[in-house]
């Protein structure tokens, strides 16, 4: 039985009072660049923030940073660092860990046959990444872990679990104690990033359902719904547009109002997924922004964003126009 | 025939189209319009499909996943009015196929046993039950699996492979190499020794390095799981030579003359870096790249328009006070939509670039979803112009 604290609900605020923040989401909604505008946010009131890609062959966070992360935690900001938990350097950490630096290891780490096994034992990699995020919690005040999209980031959570079905005893069975035990914290939260698209709304609605079936320690997650356009058009306005869609009209004025059109069609959208959304979590609203300003820019102004969604207080002017 | 789009002659005379790129690009929805289109000028075509959105995947019929072949009656769209303008070509066939998206390792472990008793015992091991649960790739294994039966079975002209939507490599290549890696003899064959029961073999010395490295991997995950892992590799020993064969024999049909991949993507940043990375890695692999589809265009022909000229008069007509906010809001809207535009060609323009040589189709985003048969063929003016 998930613990009570499970149950409750979570809202924005989550994004500030947590200690480690699960990012994911279809492919292509935004959960790289909105773990790093979060990052900034909460690195901007004070905390020492890390946020992680884990074992990312091509990281997204360069473009946004401009410095490419590394294994260990660079600074990238005041109070911001970034990294990437590659495997095999975590794996090497891990074995330290347990059996002490040096020597043995090395001479471990040497042994091809160790490293395939690692490897090719269900759910070993992902075991290591996760530790090194325990690792990591208890050296900053929050980490945001973007994980891979959200079919593969349940994979790989529930790896957990199926680890502590397999390993009854030892350094295995006790890291995936300690992964569960984070996971378990009050202040570990899983977010999922979604956009008002049918598609991408099922998705989310498939990971929340398996994620509370498959790792139930972990408690209800926040849905951040990100380029929404808000409705603002009132049933008159969009009366006006339709019959005004109705009428023979030459191509420039077809083009304009096909543009109200679009616009109509986007808020009915982002309506309709809000609808669907609320219905499982809280949800954060996150509306379009002008875009193909160039990755930092697009982080900062998301970051202005989710500062008057959570009314942080936070000086964001050096930061927004970073 | 030069006025052709390249997809013309790709959907006259491949074997496979492979449609690649990232999730929600509308690749499920090129695959299917291609093949309609192909299936329309006499062709007998398959499209095998991964999880298609539910409105479409209902429409063409295919409202039960579980890999069945399903034909589509074309009829449905020669009765009506949106139905195409000439008579299709006589013998054509479209179907379609739904890959279970739930399927499992159980399936490729039930193609590959070499008896029941082998795959029985598989499926009761304690390591095998949790690998099966969350082996990544299953998936993509299966669709290869697939594409190896359906392909060699000579029901189809040309099969249209609707690929999984994966971020980072081409999985569904890689597939069956990793699920072969895991069972990579040398691995198992070091793990084996010190278990192995046939006297013939004897016992491995455990000396030196070896001993270490066993006692720590004894250490690290028990005696008994090491004992269990023995046993899943001894079962899986003969499974190897099979699961390679099939393997190598995909990797054939990929590389094949007659097979050629299409890229899609959206003009947006994420399906441009999916698609591009796509290209690399298909160039890299010296794999045939017939097309670029670009889907979901937004357009935006007139710069600064006189909202107030054009539409001024009729708008007050119709309702004289909501007129000007309505006015004002299609000129708000009318330059969100130009400022997507020219951001979306700015990401065709890089995308172009990575692939100069590769032809590019455009397709509109559609006013809504695109959802029947209908709705695919009126992407043929797009796909298939002239």
């Amino acid at each position: 039985m998930p613990p009570a604290a499970a149950d409750a609900p979570a809202d924005s605020s989550v994004l500030f009072r947590s200690r480690v923040l699960f990012l994911t989401g279809k492919g292509g909604t935004g959960k790289t660049t909105l773990g790093a505008a979060i990052g900034r946010l909460a690195a901007a009131q004070g905390r020492r923030t890390l946020v992680c890609e884990l074992d990312a062959q091509r990281s997204s966070l360069t473009a946004i940073f401009g410095k490419a992360p590394v294994y260990q935690p660079s600074q990238v900001a005041p109070g911001l660092s970034i990294c990437n938990i590659e495997w095999m350097p975590a794996l090497d950490d891990w074995l330290a860990d347990i059996v002490g630096a040096g020597r043995i290891v090395r001479m471990i780490m040497k042994n091809r046959m160790i490293s395939i096994f690692l490897e090719a034992t269900p759910g070993a990699r992902d075991l290591m990444l996760l530790h090194r995020v325990v690792k990591l919690s208890q050296q900053f005040d929050l980490v945001i872990v973007d994980m891979p999209a959200s079919g593969n980031a349940v994979g790989m959570l529930s790896v957990v679990g199926t680890s502590r079905r397999l390993f009854d005893t030892g350094p295995i069975r006790r890291c995936a104690e300690e992964i569960d035990g984070m996971f378990a914290r009050p202040d570990t939260n899983l977010v999922l990033v979604a956009l008002p698209e049918e598609m991408v709304v099922n998705e989310t609605l498939e990971t929340r359902a398996r994620v509370h079936a498959e790792i139930p320690a972990l408690r209800q997650p926040l849905v951040l719904l990100n380029r929404a356009t808000p409705a603002t058009l009132s049933a008159g306005e969009r009366s006006l547009l339709d019959q005004l869609g109705a009428q023979e009209l030459g191509v420039d004025a077809r083009e304009l109002v096909e543009a109200g059109r679009w616009e109509e069609r986007l808020e009915t959208a982002t309506a309709e997924a809000l609808s669907r959304l609320r219905a499982i979590a809280a949800v954060v609203v996150l509306p379009v922004l002008a875009r193909g300003e160039g990755a930092a820019r697009v982080v900062g102004q998301l970051t202005a964003a989710l500062a008057r969604q959570s009314h942080a207080k936070v000086d964001l002017v050096g930061e927004a126009s970073g | 025939m030069n006025d052709d789009s390249p997809l013309t002659d790709l959907a006259r005379t491949q074997r496979l189209l492979v449609c690649v790129g990232s999730g929600g690009v509308g690749k499920t929805t090129t695959a299917a319009s291609v093949a309609l289109w192909a299936a329309l000028r006499g062709r007998r075509v398959l499209v095998l499909t991964i999880d298609p959105a539910r409105r479409l995947a209902n429409s063409l019929g295919l409202n039960e996943i579980g890999n069945m072949e399903v034909r589509i009656p074309l009829e449905r769209l020669l009765g009506d009015a949106d139905g195409p303008a000439f008579e299709p070509v006589a013998g054509g066939e479209l179907w379609a196929m739904m890959l279970d998206p739930k399927s499992t390792l159980d399936d490729v472990i039930g193609k590959v046993s070499k008896d029941e008793a082998t795959r029985d015992a598989i499926f009761a091991n304690r390591i095998y039950r949790s690998i099966a649960g969350s082996f990544s790739g299953s998936q993509e294994y299966m669709a290869t699996e697939r594409l190896y039966d359906v392909y060699g079975s000579g029901r189809y002209d040309m099969i249209v492979l609707d690929t999984p939507p994966v971020k980072n490599a081409l999985d569904f290549l890689e597939a069956p190499g990793r699920l072969a890696r895991f069972l990579d003899r040398q691995v198992m064959k070091w793990f084996l020794t010190p278990y192995e029961e046939e006297p013939a073999f004897g016992k491995r010395l455990m000396l030196g390095t070896s001993a270490v490295v066993y006692r720590l991997l004894g250490h690290i995950f028990g005696r008994e799981f090491l004992k269990e892992l023995s046993i899943f590799f001894t079962l899986f020993r003969d499974l190897y030579d099979g699961m390679r064969e099939r393997h190598e024999a995909v990797s054939r049909i990929f590389g094949d003359s007659r097979t050629t991949f299409v890229v899609v993507s959206a003009p947006n940043e994420p399906s441009v870096d999916v698609a591009s990375f796509f290209l690399q890695e298909l160039k890299g692999r010296t794999l045939r790249v017939g097309a670029i589809v670009v889907n979901q265009l937004h357009r935006a022909r007139l710069v600064n328009p006189d909202v107030d000229a054009l539409l001024g008069r009729k708008a007050r007509e119709l309702e004289p006070l909501l007129a000007p906010l309505v006015l004002a809001r299609l000129g708000a809207a009318h330059r969100r939509l130009r400022d997507l535009a020219a951001l979306e060609r700015q990401w065709i323009t890089r995308l172009a670039a990575y692939a100069p040589s590769v032809p590019m189709i455009e397709v509109d985003r559609q006013p809504g979803e695109v959802h029947d048969l209908a709705g695919l063929l009126s992407l043929h003016r797009w796909l298939f112009p002239g």
